[in-house]
Order: structure tokens, then C-alpha cells, then sequence
């Protein structure tokens, strides 16, 4: 759990918990207990399978989904008070907008109940289509946008007004790797300029790319949360990138772990205590080490991890 | 209040796109054009009789554009999720609605007036008279088409587009059958709470009476927002319980 003081904190999630009830009764528990701290300036990436519970979250937070239980704060106020969501942009997961409008009538449209000043509306409007690559299609109906520029222009309602947090769900949904990149870009802006950013989504390159903290749902419930690097450092370990050597030397290849040779390069894992010796004996052996850095897991290898561990816990 | 004139400009923008509109207008205008030569109009009473008729193409044609754009807007709103990206913003869901109720009452207003336009012209073609009392008779319809529009808009937020026509279709009748249902004598207690639409209803005294004295158009007037402020309460409490 994070230890950010009070004052730091951007977005608080309380004991969040949301259960549906059918028409005859019948109950279905979304969410159990989920509960994330996110640092103002920070992005933090909220990650599970598919009905693990985030996007209910997130709307919980905004106000879409009333919550069973729980407790939501944005910048310190009650997220159920209409005035916390001046603070906020969102993005919802593959958004659809009013097709007979153009961009820039949508920025206006969305700019206005954001309570951006008629007087500075078109030109901030203008400024964030530009902003996300759509300056040339701010007057093309979006009824003739692709699935793309419809992302982008969701991404630019988003921003209007300046929010301090802004909430992104799947962003780089529907975009293609340029697209991909200038999103994960945006996201690293909008840190660089003080705004906070929840980003729940699937990419989990994405999430390791751009993410301070990250919480990991399953179930309903919050099955790890922290820091990036501790999530995926591997404790006690270094990789070790080689070349110019045909084998790894008997010394090395004794105490070397996950090995692998690809395009003239090894890259194993050793034990912390053995680094040293190790870059020792590649060099007598007349490679050149490539880099020496803490063992890092994929967050997709942690993630499946955790996920395989939690269906063991249940079975 | 920019949130709800916001929301309610939308709406109307969107509506008046439709082409569905200006079939029921050029329907309805070629409807009124066309009553003049229905064959057993009665000697001295043919202006009376056009308005009537032409009072009531307005009304159904006025009905027909209420109902298919307030029973649809809602749900459609919320199943492609186009309500998500407004009502995450600092906007109620009530604002949401009452912008909703306001954008279809003004285009309802448009084609109700340009029916009535379309009535007084033809009449006005073919006897030689301006029958501006239409007018009048249009404000009722309109003022009931607002009420109509409140309770499909309300009942919309938590039943799908068919349910409401149905419920918004049993409003209509209940509305108009108070001396049927309650009596004129019997069921007294009940008909002071009796939820009738015939306030609305001036066609009598605009087409074969003196019009309607202004302490009555204003008293129609109080019980318009009498009723559409109680539909649109529940419908705002309705939504608000709705997850989305």
C-alpha cells in the first residue's frame, strides 16, 4: 500500500466495492474490496483480465456506476460532488462521440459543459486537436473518422480544461503503432507537467513503459500494487548481456540462469555476490560484456504469474 | 444552467437533422393541403371543420416526432456510451435530463409551428381569412407534446425504446379518458389527483367557439410545468439511481 501524505494525493480509493442485482434478486459482486492511492504527478496503471473489476472501478470513481460501498476522493474533495470532476479528464474505453459532428464542433460541445470560457474555447480546442494529430480533420464529420481518430479526438476531449487528473482507459485501443507511441508520449507530457494519470489498460508494455505505480485487480480485489521496478525486480539477481565468445565460460555457465544466445549475444541472469567474477571471467575469455543491470521480469511473465498463482489459491 | 442549455442545444441540432422529420412535415402539409377537398364538408361550418382536422394532423404528426425522439434519445445515448464522456464531466444527470426535455421540446416547438403556419396559410389560401386561432390550438398541442416528451424522457431512462412508446402510449389514453375512467360522478376522491391531459385540449372553443380567454392560457401554462416538473423529478431520481 503507498504511503503518500494527504496532500499528495491525487486520487483515493477507499474499500471500493460493487455488487449488482438482477431483477429477481440475484446478486453479482463486480468489485470486492478494491482500494489505490495514486500520487499527484504520477502515472499509475491499473492492470487485470477481462471482468477483473477495473473499468466498474473507474467508473465508480467518476461517477457512472454507483458504488455498494467504498470511499473516492479526487485532489482531496468527494468524488461524488459534481465540482471534483472539474478536475478530471476521461476517456472511456473505446469512445464513441455524436457522428453527425464535426471535431471541433465535439471540443466545443465537450469544452463547454467542462466549463472551458466561450472566449478561449476554440482556440483551446484547436490547440489539443493539434495536439493529437487531428488539426487536419477538426472540421470532418466523425461519422467519417476511423476508429483511430476516434481514439485521438477522445483523447483531446480528455484534456480539455486543463484537468489535474485525467483518467484514460485502454487509450491505445484502436491505434496503430505511431498512434501507440504518441499516446505513450502524451502520457509522459502530461507527467512532466504535473497532471496525474490513471491508466487502465491491456498493454502491458505500455504499463511498463510509462507507469510510476501500478495496481493489479483480479477478482474484484487488489492482488499486488507498488512500484514498477519493485514489482518486477528480481531480488538477489543481474542480467548479464555478452558477446564475442562462442561459450560461456565453465565458471559461468555453472552458476548462470536463464540463458539464452541470439544474434551473437548471450544474456543470463547470476547471483548478485557473483557479478564481479563473472565479468572477470568473460573478459579472460575474450568477450566484451554488454551490460550488467538488475534482473528485471517482463510484466507480462509477473502478471501471468500472479494471475496462474491466484486461479491455484481458488482451485 | 450552461450545462443544461449546452445538452439541450445538442439535442436540438441533432434532432432537426433527421430526415424522419421532414417526412412527417411534408406528410403533414400535404395532409392539410389536401382537406379542403374532402367531399362532405357542411355548408357554413367548412372553416371550423378545417381547423379541426388540420388541429389534429398537428397533433398526430407533432405525436409521432415526440415519441420517436424522446423514448429513443436517452437509452440510445447510454447504449453507445455517447452519455459517458458528458456525464463524467462536472454535469448531473438531472441537468442531463432537463437539457434533453429542453432540446426536444424547442424542436417540437419548430414543427409544431410550422404546422400551424402551414394550417393558417392553407386556410388562408383557400377561405380567404387568416384563422390565427390555430394558433392557439397549436400552443395547447405543443404544451402537451412538452408533457409527453417529459414522461417518455423519464420513463426512458430505465426501460427500453418499445416499453416507453407502450407506457407513454397508456399515458396518452389514461390522460384522456378522465371522464371515462373516473366519471363525472362516481370516483370523486380520485379525480382531483387525476393526471389529464384535456387541459390541453382547445380545439373546441379555437375552431367552432371565440378562442380561449388569456386567464386560461395562462392557467394551462402552470399546469404544463406542473406536470413536466414532477415527470422530470422522477425521471432525474430514476436516472440517478442507474448505473451506466
Amino acid at each position: 500500500m503507498s504511503q503518500t501524505a494527504a496532500g499528495d494525493v491525487a486520487i483515493r480509493i477507499e474499500g471500493a466495492r460493487k455488487v449488482y442485482r438482477s431483477f429477481l434478486g440475484k446478486e453479482k459482486e463486480a468489485v470486492r474490496d478494491v482500494s489505490i492511492t495514486v500520487a499527484r504527478g504520477t502515472i499509475h496503471g491499473v492492470l487485470g483480465p477481462n471482468g477483473a473489476g477495473k473499468t466498474t472501478t473507474l467508473k465508480m470513481l467518476l461517477g457512472l456506476v454507483r458504488p455498494s460501498a467504498g470511499r473516492f476522493e479526487i485532489m482531496g474533495a468527494d468524488a461524488r460532488v459534481l465540482s471534483s470532476r472539474r478536475h478530471v479528464g476521461f476517456l472511456p474505453e473505446q469512445p464513441y462521440f455524436p457522428v453527425h459532428l464535426t471535431a471541433m464542433q465535439a471540443m466545443r460541445f465537450y469544452g463547454a459543459l467542462t466549463g472551458v470560457p466561450a472566449d478561449t474555447l476554440d482556440e483551446e480546442a484547436a490547440t489539443l486537436l493539434a495536439r493529437v494529430g487531428l488539426a487536419d480533420a477538426a472540421r470532418v464529420e466523425l461519422r467519417k473518422f476511423s476508429r483511430g481518430m476516434l481514439q485521438r479526438l477522445g483523447i483531446a476531449q480528455a484534456l480539455l480544461g486543463s484537468p489535474s487528473v485525467v483518467v484514460l482507459d485502454e487509450p491505445a485501443s484502436g491505434l496503430d503503432p505511431i498512434g501507440q507511441r504518441d499516446v505513450r508520449n502524451l502520457m509522459l507530457d502530461l507527467r512532466a507537467n504535473g497532471t496525474t494519470v490513471l491508466l487502465s489498460s491491456h498493454q502491458l508494455s505500455e504499463v511498463e513503459a510509462v507507469c510510476d505505480r501500478v495496481t493489479i485487480i483480479n477478482r474484484g480485489v487488489v492482488a499486488a500494487e507498488d512500484h514498477i521496478d519493485r514489482l518486477l525486480n528480481v531480488e538477489g539477481k543481474t542480467s548479464v548481456r555478452a558477446r564475442g565468445i562462442e561459450a560461456l565460460p565453465d565458471a559461468v555457465a555453472a552458476i548462470a540462469d536463464d540463458v539464452a544466445f541470439s544474434g551473437s549475444v548471450w544474456a543470463f541472469s547470476v547471483p548478485d555476490e557473483s557479478v564481479r567474477a563473472v565479468v572477470d571471467a568473460i573478459d579472460d575469455a575474450g568477450g566484451v560484456v554488454l551490460a550488467v543491470q538488475p534482473k528485471r521480469e517482463s510484466l507480462e511473465d509477473y502478471f501471468a504469474r500472479l494471475l496462474a498463482s491466484a486461479s491455484e489459491e481458488v482451485a | 444552467m450552461r450545462s443544461v442549455l449546452t445538452v439541450s442545444k445538442a439535442v436540438f441540432f441533432d434532432s432537426i437533422r433527421r430526415r424522419i422529420l421532414l417526412a412527417v412535415l411534408v406528410f403533414a402539409g400535404v395532409m392539410v393541403a389536401l382537406i379542403p377537398s374532402l367531399p362532405d364538408y357542411r355548408l357554413g361550418v367548412e372553416k371550423a371543420v378545417f381547423g379541426e382536422i388540420a388541429l389534429a394532423v398537428t397533433f398526430v404528426a407533432s405525436l409521432v416526432v415526440t415519441l420517436g425522439l424522446s423514448v429513443t434519445r436517452v437509452p440510445s445515448e447510454v447504449e453507445r456510451r455517447t452519455v459517458y464522456a458528458v456525464l463524467a464531466r462536472p454535469v448531473a444527470r438531472w441537468q442531463y435530463l432537463v437539457g434533453t426535455w429542453l432540446g426536444t421540446f424547442a424542436m417540437v416547438g419548430v414543427l409544431v409551428g410550422a404546422f400551424a403556419a402551414v394550417d393558417v396559410a392553407v386556410g388562408a389560401a383557400v377561405y380567404g381569412t387568416l384563422l390565427w386561432k390555430l394558433m392557439i390550438g397549436a400552443l395547447g398541442i405543443w404544451l402537451e407534446m412538452g408533457v409527453v416528451a417529459a414522461f417518455g424522457i423519464a420513463v426512458s431512462t430505465v426501460v427500453s425504446p418499445v416499453t416507453a412508446t407502450v407506457a407513454e402510449a397508456a399515458f396518452l389514453f389514461v390522460g384522456h379518458s378522465k371522464a371515462t375512467l373516473v366519471g363525472e360522478e362516481g370516483a370523486l376522491a380520485l379525480k382531483a389527483f387525476y393526471p389529464s391531459l384535456d387541459a390541453f385540449n382547445v380545439v373546441a372553443p379555437v375552431t367552432h367557439g371565440n378562442g380561449v380567454p388569456p386567464l386560461y392560457l395562462a392557467s394551462m401554462v402552470v399546469v404544463f410545468v406542473g406536470f413536466v416538473g414532477v415527470l422530470l423529478v422522477i425521471g432525474a431520481a430514476l436516472f440517478g439511481g442507474r448505473d451506466l
